[in-house]
């Protein structure tokens, strides 16, 4: 058992979580035929169950998943694979069913149902059951409270609500301004606007892969891989010093990780060219700029050449601009991530006499 | 599937049913749990419990009580009123009519009451309109132009009205009154003997009602304290106190605390619950906390500001209750499913350690009285010399606890002075010096070399800059072992001393003042000895050791007998090693300064003993012992250990608690274990040697560590308000300064102050032979002489062997003591008016009780007598007009006993102010005065005054 503890920590590590959650994604979107059977839904809920149930016994990590911060993040994550696999199961079913030379399963089901039972008797029974959860929640789990605020005793580890971990862990890898400010309001602009992007009716009102497989491969990979999964990680993996720890390690204050980071202007100066660094920022940071620009605004025109001729003629111009921006800006994450578990990179540009990070 | 375009249903209707159905039932029994968790309270079981233990306490009390009645009495009692009520049954027509007329009256006078105050009220109305309606008026006025406004004789002539009711209102009253004298005069009889029984059955009766109030009763106890009902009025409720000058600081604010521990403790502040088990138990000292006549009383002063832990709190893991034991901890995990809470920064401070926090409120007193725990950790904190690495206020500007080195050739030899700091306890068993080396992370074999490279460099920088000491006598000569035994042990030496084996914690912080003298004789020269016995401030100007002045033929005595005290050699080098391990240790030291090429160069330049100096330099300065010894080099260096003045007041996250997991992660438990073995918190760490832990460990005992832990979490930052400091004033200032004083001269070794001290006091077979109680010091005697007595003691009571050494105090420390004795005396200061009647005739009369009492038995007038047991004997009265305050001899023959319990100074005036005397008509006073007035006409006496 404790070989088995041993080594679940060892495999987590943010490298290893990040490539078996992209791996994992790969191969549901690939496999979704097998992915989506009954027995793989309830067999990967089960797992979940055992695991949870197992983790239970373990001190450390009954330590995090016991604390009634984390109790509905337990919770959520059952919901988030129950959901992935359910609608991955219907939009399989569709496309077995449209590939027949059928319509979807919602466009024969009726498109009108009474008022009353059937909706203002399930939301009755909705809200008693919610009711019940939330009572019994009061109930069995304690208020998470602490000691009163000490500005002289900061917590450690300080963690965002559990909402924001994928926003705190992209603070390892982005400037604060970036990661606090520019992406979620990024995040948010882009959401909206979405429906101005994509006009594709096809999908509207029932489940379907085959015929939007890369918006739902985007959303999967955005929602699940960069923003749920790093919420995971926050929760269950970041420790003391926001440090990482293993599920069953104890989370030692004095746990030490080598971080000797380095900026891009240093590789490309010291070590490619030979020389010391110039005094002058702008000199200094000019490949880094350099690099910036073209990745947000040539890449852009390069793709319309080969790659996403296709996009730029469907969607036109400014719409395929804002749609490959967002997306490119969506990307910066893991880029940013690989750049700095693969290089040691710190920022490609660094600005410290402006505060001024990319 | 249903036509597209029909309605249909999403759901199976009858499933929704079952689910609508189960759901309701979940909510009914979730609502039912609710309301139960809510209900179901901890406290609540304790108050249920409290109230069955209460009514078995009363009735106790009840049965003493009823006992104590005196039964014959009472039914005397009972058939005298049975009898008087017989008699006044036979007026009883007479009485009736009264009665009816008083109920006439009364009625009457209920009625004409009323009408006075309905009038008043009107009035009271009237007359503020009436005035606001003028003042409007004036206001709109402009110019000359006046407004006269109507009313003010309807107002006056309601004022009138209402004067009339009042008279009639007194009129009737009056009336009511002689009515009901004259129903008096029958009921007087019965009257007189129901309150006679009353007073003696009242309080058993009292009882009785309490303990009916106490009885289950179905409203009170059921039914306000249901489940739901309990909003009204329950029985069962949280109590708690809020005390406005006593705050919390919860780091942006500070707030009342609020303090609910009665709740549970509910015999806190109650008398009779002494003997019960917690939480029912009477606090232990009534008088000073909790008790509403005391000084802390629980409505000022609430619990949580001495015990700490969070008062808000009602169950008992909140609470933050901290086991004193491991036993405790395991019972208490039985019974309350405790765990340390980590919901509160400052957890309770275990059983016996809540003196920590007086120091909240005494701010800057050090010695808090009746603090006893606390007095002997700060005793222990300064004697372990703590201060002297850790700056901690009200320890600051003390001398060095360590003894002078920078003479240390001409005292010791190296080889002993190698031996002695590898490990001092296995010389001196009681020593406070700790050991350096050779501990917990610096006891491997490899590290002896380096341990043995260090203290050979040490020694070799404490021998090479020691100063020349030439001995005021060069060659002594030797004297009586025996007899010096008996100095050593008669004349005070072991009130600072100690010449056996005792430990360390048996002996006290008080008489291991100086050096214990285990092994003195294999340590230092019997020349060494005699000069310092001699004359110790001619070795070291600044010792604290006074003079017992002792003839040089007493010191020779002392000197040899100190001497034949021989003890071990001690631990002799662990290892041997070459010139290069020292020139390594050394370069290891240098590299931390300056670079590597550097070092090498400097290294490089010296010989062998000049690097062997350089690296003691440099160890001495890493493990700072010239914070406690005087070495030269060494003068203006700042000491090495961490600040404690705050200690109390760090949080929990910012102690380092390392590899150690087999201890709590507490506060106390951290001070605990460091104090216990000041390296732990490197142990299972790869340290380089300059990196590790150096506080030396002192080999402190369990009792020892809690005590010394008690002090370090008594360090606490100011939270409370000013207004919960004790108040400062003059004589209070006199009185901390004293109190620092006799403790840091460590007069309280030989002398009961304030109920404190006295420990020489228990060497001493009779304890009328020992050395005085000094409490009523300033009101006994005049300052002068005392001022003159502490330059130049002379000996007051020749038959005592023990002596008042000459303490070289200068006049600043001699006022602190003479004001301190004021101050605690209350007396008014040094002059005073004493009025005495030198008139030959009184004085006559107190010559002629002074030989009717017979005071010359006890008391000496020139000479000795001869008759009396040593044990008897008093001072020699000559001495009276110049030592005592004349006031106070009064006071002393009035009651010696309530002066100086246990003197065996008889009490005549046992009838006071009675006397058995038959002079000046038996006036106690008077005859006192003049036994007073003959006394002070002696003199001739032993004299400190004179040459001083």
């Amino acid at each position: 058992m404790d070989a088995l503890k041993r080594f679940i920590d060892l495999f987590a590590d943010p490298r290893l979580f990040f490539l078996t959650t992209v791996v994992a994604l790969i191969l549901i979107v690939w496999k979704r035929e097998t992915f989506s059977s009954d027995r793989w839904g309830w067999g990967l809920m089960g797992f979940l169950a055992l695991f949870f149930g197992f983790g239970l016994f373990d001190e450390n990590f009954q330590l995090i998943i016991a604390k009634p911060d984390n109790v509905p993040i337990v919770a959520l994550i059952f919901l988030l694979v129950f959901f992935t696999w359910f609608s991955m199961r219907e939009a399989v079913r569709n496309d077995r069913r449209v590939s027949a030379g059928e319509s979807p399963i919602e466009k024969d089901e009726a498109d009108r149902v009474w008022t009353w039972p059937d909706l203002v008797y399930t939301e009755l029974i909705a809200m008693v059951v919610c009711t019940v959860v939330l009572i019994v929640w009061s109930i069995v789990l304690e208020a998470p409270l602490e000691q009163p605020a000490n500005n002289a005793n900061t917590p450690n580890p300080s963690k965002a609500p559990w909402y924001f971990l994928g926003l705190q862990e992209m603070l390892v890898y982005f400037d604060p301004w970036l990661a606090g400010v520019v992406l979620p309001s990024l995040i948010i602009v882009g959401l909206m606007a979405i429906p101005y992007i994509d006009k594709n009716p096809k999908g509207n009102g029932y489940y379907t892969f085959n015929e939007r497989s890369a918006e739902v491969t985007i959303f999967l990979f955005g929602f699940v891989v960069l923003w749920s999964s790093l919420i995971i990680l926050g929760t269950f993996l970041r420790g003391p010093n926001w440090n990482f720890f293993g599920p069953f390690e104890y989370w030692d204050i004095h746990k030490l990780e080598a971080l000797t980071n380095v900026q891009l202007s240093e590789y490309i100066w010291v070590r490619w060219l030979g020389m010391a660094l110039p005094e002058n920022w702008f000199i200094r940071e000019i490949f880094g700029i350099l690099l910036t620009i073209g990745y947000i605004a040539v890449l852009p025109v390069l793709l319309v050449k080969k790659g996403l001729t296709r996009y730029y003629e469907k969607l036109g111009p400014t719409r395929y601009y804002v749609t490959v921006l967002l997306f490119l800006s969506m990307l910066s994450l893991p880029v940013k991530m690989l750049t700095r578990w693969l290089f040691n990179l710190k920022y490609i540009v660094s600005i410290p006499e402006y505060f001024f990070n990319i | 599937m249903a036509d597209k375009r029909s309605v249909g249903h999403a759901y199976n209707i009858d499933f929704l049913n079952v689910v609508f159905a189960a759901s309701s039932l979940f909510v009914l029994f979730t609502t039912v749990w609710m309301v139960w968790d809510d209900y179901d309270r901890e406290w609540k079981n304790y108050q249920r419990q409290f109230t069955a233990l209460e009514m078995e306490v009363t009735r106790a009390g009840l049965a003493q009580v009823e006992q104590g009645v005196d039964q014959t009495r009472v039914a005397e009692l009972a058939a005298q009123q049975e009898t008087a009520e017989q008699q006044l049954a036979t007026n009883g027509e007479q009485i009736n009519a009264l009665e009816e007329q008083l109920a006439e009256i009364n009625r009457q006078l209920f009625i004409a009451t009323q009408a006075f105050n309905f009038t008043k009220a009107e009035y009271d109305v009237d007359r503020y309109s009436f005035e606001v309606r003028r003042e409007d008026a004036h206001a709109e006025t402009q110019g000359d132009e006046v407004h006269e406004v109507d009313g003010e004789e309807a107002v006056n002539a309601q004022y009138d009205q209402w004067v009339a009711e009042g008279l009639q209102v007194e009129r009737l009253t009056a009336e009511r009154d002689q009515l009901r004298a004259q129903i008096g005069v029958f009921t007087a009889e019965v009257d007189e003997i129901s309150g006679e029984l009353t007073s003696l059955t009242g309080e058993s009766e009292r009882l009785q009602e309490v303990v009916a109030g106490l009885q289950p009763n179905l409203i009170n106890d059921y039914l306000l304290n249901a489940p739901l009902l309990d909003f009204m009025a329950p029985s069962l409720t949280v109590r708690q106190v809020i005390t406005p000058n006593i705050v919390d600081d919860v780091n942006f604010i500070t707030v009342p605390k609020m303090d609910r521990c009665h709740t549970c403790h509910l015999a806190i502040d109650r008398v009779g619950y002494e003997d019960y088990p917690q939480p029912f138990r009477t606090h232990p000292n009534l008088e000073t906390y909790v008790g509403s006549a005391s000084p802390h009383s629980l409505e000022t002063t609430g619990c949580t500001v001495c015990h700490e832990g969070m008062g808000q709190s009602i169950t008992f893991t909140d609470a933050a209750h901290s086991p004193a034991t491991v036993e405790q901890v395991d019972d208490w995990e039985e019974r309350y499913g405790w765990e340390e809470s980590h919901l509160w920064d400052y957890p309770m401070l275990p059983s016996g350690m809540a003196e920590a926090s007086c120091a909240k409120c005494h701010q800057g007193e050090v010695f808090v009285p009746e603090a006893d725990n606390l007095n002997l950790a700060y005793g222990m904190y300064e004697r372990a010399g703590c201060y002297a690495c850790h700056k901690t206020i009200g320890f600051e500007d003390l001398r060095k606890p360590g003894p002078n080195l920078s003479k240390v050739a001409s005292k010791l030899d190296e080889a002993w002075v190698s031996n002695w700091i590898r490990d001092p306890r296995s010389i001196k068993p009681s020593t406070w010096m700790p050991r350096v080396w050779y501990n917990s992370n610096t006891d491997t074999e490899e590290y002896a070399v380096r341990n043995e490279v260090e203290i050979d460099a040490v020694v070799a920088y404490l021998f090479a800059n020691s100063s020349e000491h030439e001995p005021e006598i060069r060659f002594p000569g030797r004297g009586n072992a025996e007899n010096g035994q008996r100095i050593v042990e008669s004349v005070g030496c072991l009130g600072c001393h100690i010449t056996g084996d005792e430990g360390r914690e048996v002996a006290g912080p008080r008489r291991t003042f100086g050096q214990p003298l285990q092994g003195v004789g294999s340590k230092v020269s019997y020349q060494w000895l005699f000069d310092w016995v001699r004359n110790p401030r001619h070795y070291s100007a600044d010792t604290y050791m006074p003079d017992l002045r002792l003839d040089d033929f007493e010191v020779a005595d002392v000197a040899t007998y100190l001497s034949t005290l021989t003890g071990g050699d001690g631990t002799s080098a662990a290892a041997t090693y070459q010139a290069a391990d020292v020139d390594e240790v050394l370069l290891n030291y240098m590299r931390a300064v300056v670079p590597y090429e550097e070092a090498q160069a400097a290294i490089a330049e010296m010989n062998p003993d000049e690097r062997q100096l350089d690296l003691g330099r440099r160890a001495i300065s890493r493990y700072g012992c010239y914070s406690c010894h005087e070495i030269a080099g060494f003068e203006d260096i700042q000491p090495i250990g961490t600040e404690l003045s705050q200690e109390g007041s760090k949080l929990l996250a910012q102690f380092d608690f390392a590899f150690v997991h087999d201890i709590p992660h507490t506060k106390r438990d951290w001070i605990d274990q460091k104090l216990r073995d000041p390296r732990v918190y490197d142990r299972g760490r790869i340290l380089q040697p300059l990196e590790k832990l150096r506080m030396p460990d002192f080999g402190f005992s369990e009792v020892e560590a809690r005590l010394l832990t008690t002090a370090v979490l008594s360090f606490q930052r100011d939270v409370q308000p000013k207004v919960s400091q004790v108040s400062r004033s003059a004589r209070k200032d006199a009185i901390i300064d004293g109190r620092n004083l006799v403790r840091r001269r460590n007069c309280v070794a030989c002398h009961e102050i304030e109920g404190d001290g006295g420990d020489f006091r228990v060497l001493v077979e009779d304890p009328s032979l020992a050395p005085p109680l000094l409490t009523p010091e300033g009101a006994k005697v005049k300052p002068d002489w005392l001022y003159a007595f502490l330059r130049g003691p002379i000996t007051i009571r020749p038959w005592l062997e023990v002596r008042m050494p000459t303490f070289g105090l200068n006049d600043d420390h001699w006022n602190d003591v003479l004001s301190y004795f004021a101050a605690i005396s209350d007396t008014v200061g040094p002059f005073r008016t004493h009025e005495t009647r030198a008139a030959a005739a009184t004085t006559r009369t107190g010559e002629e009780l002074f030989d009717l009492l017979r005071c010359q038995q006890c008391h000496v007038l020139d000479t000795i007598p001869d008759d009396q047991d040593v044990g008897n004997l008093a001072p020699d009265l000559r001495m009276a007009s110049e030592r005592l305050q004349p006031d106070w001899i009064l006071d002393w023959l009035i009651r010696p006993l309530d002066i100086q319990p246990g003197t065996r100074m008889p009490t005549f005036w046992t009838e006071y102010p009675g006397s058995f005397y038959p002079q000046f008509d038996q006036d106690a006073d008077a005859q006192i005065e003049s036994i007073r007035d003959y006394l002070l006409t002696f003199s001739g006496g032993p004299s400190p005054v004179q040459g001083n």
